[in-house]
């Protein structure tokens, strides 16, 4: 289980939130299925990126949305390259 | 200017107006948002559909506009001094856009502000119906408006010197033309190819469309020069 971690928004302009598995794992459930993954597929892939950023955050109190984002699609392109390829681009897209 | 000299000026500018990516990029986020929530093929298809029409209604609407303020302050035939500012104005969008369209940094961010960045793609995930996608599709039109302007105001130029009919037919050239980017991708979605690969490419050839969007813009504004301008000095002479 991840300590309280305190995830501070892009920008700063926003105030900071814990740390929400699910709300990780859903973005990376739609990235998969942007690929036209099947849904099992993306479900695990997204469950085992989950883990791995959880074991990430374990010694750090605070990181920035972008961090997590950076983390994550690092560990999805294991899994599925042009999903995270596209989780990568979805804030830089426009 | 002959029909013929008209429409090939009307098809190039509306082809410059195609390279422009605003567009392209909110259909994509839009595609991406609504396969990634599970909806169905059939309403990916009419949302995407709606956003095109959207973009397509508002060039007709600011071609016309355009063109129609400019048939009323000057008539058919628009003084040298026009077509000369008009040319100006080319060659200053394509080096902004050589300079500024797309930002120094990865994937496909363009010059516009972050904020209505963050805005736009909030909008696009929160787009559920066809009319929300219609709105965004008439919104990124406005949106790209600085850099659109020079397109579109030679195009006006141009067609207010024609008969009626040709001035419709332009219109109908100007926005067909324009639009070819995305309808493009919205055939390759809508056939089943990846948005990741759609992305990809985009990323790999930005620069490529960076350069010719502004080289056609300055090819543009110099025949036009030559033709209009230049060519009328040495007609009058």
């Amino acid at each position: 289980m991840v300590q309280a971690v305190d995830i501070i928004k892009h920008g700063g302009s926003r105030p900071t939130e814990k740390f929400l598995r699910d709300k990780l794992r859903s973005s990376l459930v739609a990235a998969c299925l942007s690929t036209k993954a099947p849904e099992g597929q993306a479900e695990a892939a997204a469950d085992a990126v989950c883990d791995k950023v959880i074991i990430w955050l374990q010694q750090r109190p605070e990181v920035t949305s972008h961090d997590i984002r950076v983390v994550a699609a690092r560990h999805l392109k294991s899994f599925h390259p042009e999903a995270a390829y596209l989780y990568e681009q979805h804030k830089i897209t426009i | 200017m002959d029909i013929l000299s008209s429409l090939a000026i009307v098809t190039l500018a509306g082809l410059v107006h195609a390279s422009f990516q605003l567009s392209v990029s909110v259909l994509t986020l839009l595609s991406g948002h609504t396969i990634g929530a599970k909806r169905s093929h059939a309403k990916l298809l009419r949302l995407t559909s709606s956003f095109i029409f959207g973009t397509g209604l508002m060039t007709v609407l600011l071609l016309s506009f355009t063109s129609l303020v400019l048939l009323n302050i000057f008539g058919k035939n628009a003084p040298q001094l026009i077509w000369a500012m008009a040319c100006g104005l080319m060659i200053g969008v394509a080096i902004a856009i050589w300079a500024f369209y797309y930002r120094h940094e990865k994937g496909t961010t363009l010059w516009i502000p972050r904020s209505m960045a963050t805005y736009l793609n909030k909008r696009t995930k929160l787009t559920k119906l066809s009319g929300e996608a219609f709105g965004l599709g008439l919104s990124s039109v406005v949106g790209e408006i600085l850099f659109i302007i020079a397109p579109l105001f030679i195009s006006a130029l141009v067609l207010i010197q024609l008969p009626a009919i040709w001035q419709l037919i332009g219109i109908v050239i100007y926005t067909l033309v324009s639009m070819l980017s995305i309808i493009t991708v919205w055939v390759l979605i809508g056939s089943g190819h990846t948005l990741a690969r759609i992305q990809q490419w985009r990323e790999a050839n930005k620069h490529f469309m960076q350069f010719t969007a502004g080289a056609g813009l300055i090819v543009l504004g110099f025949f036009v020069y030559v033709y209009q301008v230049l060519g009328s000095s040495v007609g009058v002479i």
